[in-house]
């Protein structure tokens, strides 16, 4: 938490300061001003899985920002997945902690945010404009309650080699060919390996994707009525059903979010959806590997669109710090052009802006294959879409409604069934 | 008694008879009555802090609609309500008494045979004893990643032992399917606990009279004939105890299944405890995780007076 300096006017400042004449009046206001200045603002975001990436935080810009202005910046890096929200949830309950975060599922407590619309309408004004969909998550009743930072794709990744061994040049466009190909790798002993557990990005980056190139959505569009409850998703989930049988490896139903990272490392799955995360590991440690992983996008449904779901990295200020302005400043600062493109640039695009500055900037180019998430943010939705991402939304996501009932039907619960029992917790979530 | 000695002891009588301010507070604070509440003052403040605060905090939250940031209002047993509609809720239940009984029993059986062999002489007794308690010692968090690499479906040990030794073409899925998976965790459970019984039996075993074994060999029993009249009935206040403790530790086992399955898959681990945080902590509906949590009490109430009447019986 942001804590303040001792206070140490000089007899010049003093004397400066009385002469002004509102000793009586303005004596409170000066001495707060005196001493305005915080000593300490701490900066709490998610253990990153690119390591130049919070270098580059720790090594250029933190001491940037305290030699500008004398404050010590404390970053904060908290657990990586699942358990970076209860920690932002706890932190925020006790009033405590950090004085501003990456503020992961921000509809839960978007209460203790501030408002700050001035810093992320000169920004998008400044470079470009944001990307709409991010809008949906970050402006809540007209204000911005938080920054975006950037988007970490999740595409499909591929090992090149096995597909070109069963004579798959082209990754499939369809899901329909996906199938085709997940039988043929299979029977080759190349299994697909789809994340299907109660993991927080690399199950629902397909499963969202796929529900909604079959034309359904979760919710209406403003929230207020079930739409998961039609006879197109009977076919999305008796499609993963058989995709799952007859493609994937058994155990991918109940993996967590690092455990396809580990099966394809081990060579044990030709497919999965993942950010690029994968093939940055494999390129340091396992080089022939690394050589043959290409990444895809998901592929097109029966409606003829692809999807993308995003896994969005939003930066808030709590409302309750002893110093909201001196964490604003500092966030203002850390998006500013100088400093936040640099940064980017130093964790290769995993976060990728929200900003339609950073299109075509030649960032992209740093390899060929991380450029395909780019693409991401042009079909990219956030998981609620395109209902509102609020609190009701957030149940449905931590309690894995929509990711269950696709993991019940390929554990043998009739496609009836677990549609039924999904859209009767929606209805009691929603109300 | 001459007069010089009487004279020495003046004051003291004199002191004894009319105590200074300091010896009648040491005298007021040696007392049992007060002295045993100056004892307990400290860990009582303690749990009422520590334990107290948060569980009648929970309670209060349990009848409170109450999401993270919001203020709570009042709903009755709205919440208790909504549960006992929630097939979740009901499957959880279920979960955690599968899960309970089939660990503890397994504990139990596998910790009465550990510590008849630990009772025996043999080399490297006082080794052996130690490294069994590792896995009561190493962090749970810690080991379950480690059993996370040992259920990998192709590079995981059991599954390679299975393909290497025949006794199959290809390995079993242990966290993929709901029903390995629960015998997954239960495993890993009862792995983790075995030692506290192994050892607390253990004990209870060192404390039974040579005599009564020689007296029984004498009258003709054999070695089961033993275990059942001499050994068994010696250890069952032992028994009964730690089987109450483990009941009530595994009944509120958390760490090991959010770090092995996360409750899945298709919600086929998820115990009372992992859906209480799932509900409060990821969903920030604290008020209905609460009153998850507060549903695990009265099971925990009941073994508590089973407990207490035990040993009060003893």
């Amino acid at each position: 938490m942001a804590q303040r300096a001792e206070s140490k006017p000089s007899r010049r400042d003093f004397l400066k300061l009385a002469a002004g004449g509102a000793a009586v009046v303005g004596a409170p206001w000066v001495a707060r001003n005196v001493q305005a200045k915080p000593a300490m603002i701490t900066f709490a975001r998610e253990s990153s899985y690119v390591k130049n990436f919070d270098e580059h935080f720790l090594k250029v810009l933190k001491p940037a920002y305290e030699k500008l202005t004398g404050i010590k910046i404390e970053y904060q890096i908290q657990a990586a997945g699942g358990g970076a929200v209860p920690q932002l949830v706890s932190m925020v309950e006790n009033k405590s902690g950090a004085d501003l975060a990456w503020v992961q599922q921000e509809w839960l407590y978007r209460d203790a945010l501030v408002d700050v619309s001035d810093i992320a309408e000169a920004v998008g004004k400044e470079q470009g404009g944001w990307y709409e969909e991010i809008k949906r998550l970050s402006v809540d009743n007209g204000k911005w309650k938080s920054v975006p930072n950037g988007n970490i794709g999740q595409l499909m990744v591929y090992r090149k080699d096995w597909f070109d061994e069963v004579g798959i040049k082209k990754f499939p466009d369809t899901w329909d060919e996906f199938l085709e190909a997940g039988i043929k790798l299979k029977a080759k002993g190349h299994p697909f390996g789809m994340s299907m557990g109660h993991g927080f990005a690399d199950n629902y980056s397909w499963l969202y994707p796929l529900l909604w190139s079959y034309g359904v959505t979760v919710m209406d569009k403003d929230g207020k009525k079930v739409a998961l409850d039609t006879g197109e998703t009977a076919k999305a989930v008796d499609f993963v059903r058989k995709l799952y049988k007859e493609a994937c490896i058994e155990d991918c139903v109940g993996w967590l979010d690092p455990h396809n990272n580990k099966a394809f490392l081990t060579s044990q799955i030709s497919c999965t959806n993942n950010a690029y995360s994968i093939m940055v590991s494999a390129k340091r440690d396992l080089p022939d590997m690394g050589k043959v992983i290409d990444h895809a996008l998901n592929p097109k449904g029966p409606n003829g669109q692809r999807y993308h779901a995003l896994v969005p990295v939003t930066h808030g200020v709590f409302a309750y710090g002893p110093d909201v302005q001196a964490a604003k400043d500092f966030l203002k600062w850390l998006m500013d052009p100088k400093q936040y493109r640099p940064w980017i640039a130093s964790g290769d695009m995993y976060f990728a802006p929200f900003l339609h500055a950073f299109d075509k900037v030649s960032e992209w180019d740093i390899e060929p294959r991380v450029k395909p998430f780019q693409k991401v943010l042009e079909t990219g939705k956030l998981t609620s879409w395109p209902a509102p991402a609020n609190r009701a939304h957030g149940a449905v996501i931590n309690r894995w409604v929509v990711i269950d009932m696709f993991s019940k039907a390929c554990t043998g619960a009739p496609t009836k069934t677990v549609i039924a029992e999904a859209v009767a917790q929606l209805k009691q979530i929603y109300g | 008694m001459s007069k010089v000695v009487e004279a020495s002891r003046a004051p003291a009588l004199a002191a004894r008879a009319h105590p200074t301010g300091w010896a009648r507070f040491r005298e007021f604070v040696e007392r049992e009555s007060v002295f045993s509440w100056l004892m307990l003052t400290p860990p009582v403040l303690f749990l009422l802090a520590f334990l107290g605060y948060p569980f009648f905090y929970g309670v209060y939250l349990s009848f409170f609609r109450r999401e993270v940031t919001g203020p709570a209002t009042f709903a009755g047993l709205g919440n208790f309500v909504t549960l006992a509609n929630d097939p979740i809720f009901w499957q959880s239940v279920g979960n955690t008494i599968k899960f309970t009984g089939a660990a503890t029993l397994l504990k139990a059986v596998g910790g009465l045979g550990m510590a008849l062999v630990m009772n025996q002489n043999f080399r490297l007794k006082a080794i052996t004893r130690a490294v069994l308690l590792l896995p009561f010692i190493v962090p749970t968090v810690l080991s379950t990643v480690a059993w996370q690499w040992i259920f990998d479906p192709g590079l995981g040990l059991f599954n390679r032992l299975l393909v290497v030794s025949g006794l199959a073409t290809t390995g079993v899925s242990w966290l993929g399917s709901p029903t390995m998976a629960m015998v997954s965790v239960i495993m890993v459970n009862t792995w983790r606990g075995l030692p506290f019984f192994g050892i607390s039996i253990l004990a209870g075993l060192q404390t039974i009279p040579v005599e009564l074994h020689e007296s029984a060999t004498i009258d003709g029993a054999g070695s089961w004939g033993r275990f059942r009249h001499v050994t068994l009935p010696s250890l069952l206040p032992v028994i009964f105890i730690v089987t109450t403790f483990s009941i009530i530790l595994t009944f509120f086992d958390f760490q090991l299944v959010y770090v092995l399955t996360g409750g899945g898959p298709a919600n086929s681990t998820h115990l009372m405890a992992t859906y209480a945080y799932s509900l409060s902590m990821g969903a920030g509906q604290m008020g209905l995780g609460s009153a998850v949590a507060l549903s695990m009490v009265p099971v925990l109430g009941l073994l508590l007076v089973l407990l207490t009447f035990y040993v009060r019986k003893d």
